[in-house]
């Protein structure tokens, strides 16, 4: 959920506005149910017809049909995997998420780490399927070693990369109707923000960290700010086009934005921590307290996206009204 | 008996090693260059002329108009004056701190973080930043004050360490006590770092070195210790003279050695310390300005201090603007450069290190 | 009142008794020569009067006792040219000899001209050419040596402690730096204690020998009582031929046809 820091009297309607979106993000999904479905490899979720020609409906068979089979014992080490799992029905697939995946509540949430994975925690929990979204270096190997599917989901360079992040995770659970549902479902939210591009003419500064890192246009964060029209003032200063550049306090002085993101408001930044620094205070965006405190929805590609731009909008909105 | 003597050279009377007074204004002409070069060179494209009217204005008695915009203004008073002063005050005290050490340990690649005051310091700072302490920004505020702290117990141990090691050649048993002290804490830093992986890259950015400032607090933090262990080691420069020809020899001269070392590695470690703090760990400062300059203008202390003060500023003044402008608007830790410097030089050392 | 007055001197090196018990008096303005062979202990014995080496039983000069003395005074008092000096070889020539001035100078550690001119002058009576872009590294081995004792000289202490002076110096220089010496004691009344290893030079310079070995104090008096075929022989185990001279006893080597008659 989005925290818009706004001047105090514009706390209510942001209480108003984040209601309704609780509300709005609150679409349940249908409960999963397993399909009876002939498969074979789970890796290349494709079905493959059985030799044989009785069909078989339930469990019990008497010849060698391959069991449909779709993972029960799920574990997921990447919070934005978590989040679509259970956005498209496949929660009660799921045994355990890591420390990270704080999002859906029901979650299963362990002390499994995403960062710094151990093979064996994992193997104690006999999942049939690991998701996970980083590898340290021996994960996947280690996982294979031991006969557990694995699927690796890296950060989403851009919105397709969720499409078929998605697709993906509905094939191999078994829901991909309601993957599908979900991503049409993004995709026409997203684009009917889009119509309404209210930070059009606004130029924007995006903190990863104190350190004063940030992430151009052209990183999925930076993609979804576009949506919206914003500008972003780091382009002109990454040539090489990595991302994420470093800036010094003085090009982002100097560059004046007129709206500040903080993604490192979860480790303490904010507007008062802002106005200490040095030459801070003569930005517009800090003038006009145009700072907007983020939550760890900002690094996520998942459903939640929606959610995100959303309060985007809304905080806009809002300011320039 | 006496053979032939030189008297038909003339009887000029022979100078000792002494400062010539030019080469103090050249020193100072430098360190000035490099202030207004960091004054005026940055990401907002400020004029000259600006600038200096902007300066000039803030002289008791001076009224122009700059015309910068309160931000542009902010920029240059708020963001790279203290930055600069700051640059000259790190740059003056690890230059000295070096030259220091090379003569207290007869070592010309002596530096200032020879005595773990570079672990030390990175160890704290890992600390403040890891568990978050302190408020300000982000964790600025802790992470000065447990670096110098950090520092400080790493100096105080090595000397613990070498000390109890009772060997006849003290300045040996605190080198390898300060190697042993840096590793211990080079160890636990590394240990403490990796365990977070979110702010590693916080650690980083102190342990590669930065002159970016929190304002001028930081330059008001770290002038009293400059200013107090660049003067007693300027008082005691002629005493670093005499030790080039051993603790032994310097004692039959008149010299109480004990002390000169422990007075000299206290002032430098405590000035190193409050720098290395605020600004991370620069390396090379300390062995490329005072081989320089001991290169260029003479082997004595007497010579080498006043100017490692002026050039070691100047220096790493030069040092930042390479590091701010080079892939402008994005930095490069100011370590990285002065590194990428000190690794040639060191084949230089090398190569001539037969006249130190 | 003696300058140099030692009694029951002792020096252990962990479980190595070097000095036994050493008994020394050296009379102000006499010259003292130590002699013995190799491992006798006569540069631990110079370093232990010249207070740089720790030592038990009791050292007086000129009536003090020599650890009531701090750093300064002892170097006012006492010049010691070490046998093996630490030579750094970018200082330049007049500033090493400057150096001798250390104890002499203020606070701020500013030498004065007559400093300066007393620093030359010491140079040039040892005849050492030090024009100004000379350094200490560019130096022969004898050169060295006798800048070493300017620097000593420079002190202008009353007393000189001269360890092996003359080992790296030639014949000519050897002489030149032995009168130096001894017309600046005759002149400024300089007491001078040495060790060397040629005996009659050590006989032809000094007022007084001692001849010590294993760290104790076998023989002592003048050169003629010391630098006898008898003694040299025994302690020396070498075998050698006194000749007598006006300038005092030679003591030449022989060889013996026969490699066994060594006594």
């Amino acid at each position: 959920m989005l925290i818009p820091k706004l001047a105090k009297k514009r706390r209510t309607t942001a209480l108003v506005v984040l209601s309704l979106l609780l509300l709005g993000a609150s679409c349940g999904s249908s409960t999963g149910s397993n399909q009876v479905a002939i498969s074979a490899n789970q890796e290349t979720a494709t079905t493959e017809a059985v030799t044989t020609t009785t069909e078989a409906v339930d469990e019990t068979t008497t010849t060698e049909v391959m069991e449909p089979e779709f993972p029960e014992a799920i574990i997921s080490l990447s919070p934005t995997a978590t989040e679509i799992l259970f956005a498209i029905g496949a929660g009660g697939q799921v045994v355990a998420v890591d420390e990270y995946s704080t999002y859906p509540e029901e979650a299963p949430t362990t002390d499994l780490s995403g960062f710094t994975p151990n093979i064996e925690a994992i193997a104690e929990y006999e999942p049939d399927l690991v998701v996970i979204s980083y590898d340290p270096g021996d994960l996947v190997v280690g996982l294979e070693l031991l006969d557990i599917d694995v699927v690796m989901q890296g950060t989403a360079l851009s919105v397709e990369d969720t499409y078929s992040q998605i697709t993906e995770l509905g094939e191999l659970t078994g829901h991909s109707e309601e993957a599908q549902e979900l991503s049409d479902s993004i995709s026409a939210d997203l684009a009917s923000l889009a119509e309404n591009p209210v930070g059009t003419g606004l130029t924007y500064f995006h903190e990863v960290d104190a350190t004063l890192y940030t992430a151009t246009s052209s990183t999925f964060i930076g993609q979804l700010y576009a949506l919206l029209g914003l500008e972003n003032i780091a382009d002109p200063a990454d040539e090489q086009g990595w991302g994420y550049p470093q800036l010094s306090p003085e090009y982002i002085v100097s560059a004046n934005p007129d709206l500040i993101f903080l993604a490192d408001a979860i480790y303490g930044e904010s507007l008062d921590t802002l106005m200490e620094r040095p030459g801070w205070s003569e930005i517009t965006a800090v003038q006009n307290y145009a700072v907007i405190e983020l939550d760890e929805t900002s690094g996520r590609w998942g459903p939640r996206i929606v959610d995100f731009l959303t309060g985007i909008h809304a905080a806009i909105t809002d300011l320039t009204s | 008996m006496r053979a032939s003597r030189n008297k038909d050279k003339e009887e000029k009377l022979e100078a000792p090693a002494k400062l010539k007074a030019w080469w103090l204004v050249l020193a100072a002409t430098t360190a000035v260059v490099a202030v207004g070069l960091g004054l005026t060179l940055g990401p907002a494209s400020l004029g000259v002329r600006e600038v200096l009217l902007e300066v000039l204005d803030r002289l008791p008695f001076v009224d122009y108009d700059s015309g910068l915009s309160e931000r542009e203004q902010a920029i240059v008073w708020e963001i790279r004056l203290p930055r600069v002063v700051l640059g000259l005050l790190v740059g003056s005290m690890l230059a000295t701190a070096g030259a220091s050490y090379q003569g207290v340990f007869r070592n010309p690649l002596a530096d200032p973080y020879l005595l773990g005051v570079a672990a030390g310091a990175g160890f704290g700072a890992t600390v403040a930043i890891v568990s978050d302490l302190g408020d300000g920004i982000g964790t600025f505020d802790a992470v000065p004050m447990l670096a110098f702290g950090g520092a400080l117990v790493a100096v105080s141990l090595t000397y613990l360490v070498g000390f109890s090691a009772r060997r006849s050649d003290p300045v040996t048993s605190l080198v390898l006590a300060g190697v042993a002290v840096a590793s211990f804490f080079t160890a636990i830093q590394t240990f403490v770092q990796q365990r977070d992986s979110e702010t590693i890259r916080q650690v980083y950015f102190f342990v590669l070195g930065q002159l970016r400032t929190a304002g001028w607090d930081e330059v008001i933090l770290v002038s009293p210790y400059v200013g107090g262990c660049l003067f007693i080691l300027l008082l005691l420069r002629r005493r670093l003279d005499v030790l080039a020809v051993g603790d032994e020899e310097a004692g039959s001269l008149g010299i109480d050695v004990r002390l000169v070392r422990l007075v000299s590695v206290l002032a430098a470690s405590l000035g190193t310390a409050a720098v290395v703090a605020v600004s991370g760990l620069i390396g090379f400062v300390g062995i490329i300005v005072p081989h320089t300059i001991r290169l260029i203008f003479g082997f004595s202390y007497r010579i080498i201090l006043p100017l490692t003060i002026l050039f070691g500023g100047a220096f790493l003044v030069g040092a930042d603007l390479v590091a701010r402008l080079v892939l402008e608007p994005a930095e490069i830790p100011i370590g990285v450069v002065t590194a990428f410097m000190g690794a040639p030089f060191f084949v230089l050392v090398l190569r001539t290190s037969r006249k130190l | 009142m003696e300058a140099i007055s030692c009694r029951s001197l002792r020096v252990n090196f962990g479980s190595t008794e070097v000095l036994r018990g050493i008994d020394l008096e050296v009379p102000k303005g006499g010259w003292t020569t130590v002699v013995g062979p190799n491992g006798s202990g006569k540069t631990t014995l110079l370093r232990s009067i010249a207070g740089i080496q720790a030592s038990q039983g009791v050292i007086q000069i000129d009536g003090h006792s020599l650890g009531a003395f701090n750093r300064r005074e002892v170097a006012k008092q006492i010049a010691i040219v070490p046998q093996q000096p630490v030579i750094p070889d970018g200082m330049r020539i007049i500033d090493y000899v400057l150096l001798g001035r250390t104890s002499h100078l203020g606070f701020f550690g500013i030498e004065k001209k007559s400093d300066i001119e007393i620093a030359q002058s010491a140079l040039e009576e040892l005849d050492v050419n030090f024009s100004e872009s000379r350094t200490m590294g560019t130096l022969s081995g004898g050169e060295r040596q006798r800048v070493v004792v300017a620097r000593a000289l420079t002190q202008g202490s009353p007393i000189l402690l001269l360890d092996e002076p003359t080992t790296s110096l030639d014949i000519g220089h050897q002489q030149e730096m032995l009168e130096v010496v001894d017309e600046l004691r005759s002149r400024l009344g300089l007491t001078v204690l040495a060790t060397m290893h040629d005996l009659t030079l050590a006989g032809q310079y000094a007022e007084s020998l001692i001849l010590i070995e294993q760290g104790q104090v076998v023989a002592s008096g003048s050169a003629q009582e010391v630098l006898t075929e008898d003694l040299i022989t025994h302690h020396y185990r070498a075998s050698i031929k006194v000749i007598e001279d006006d300038s005092g006893p030679i003591v030449t080597p022989v060889r013996r046809k026969n490699s066994n008659s060594l006594e």
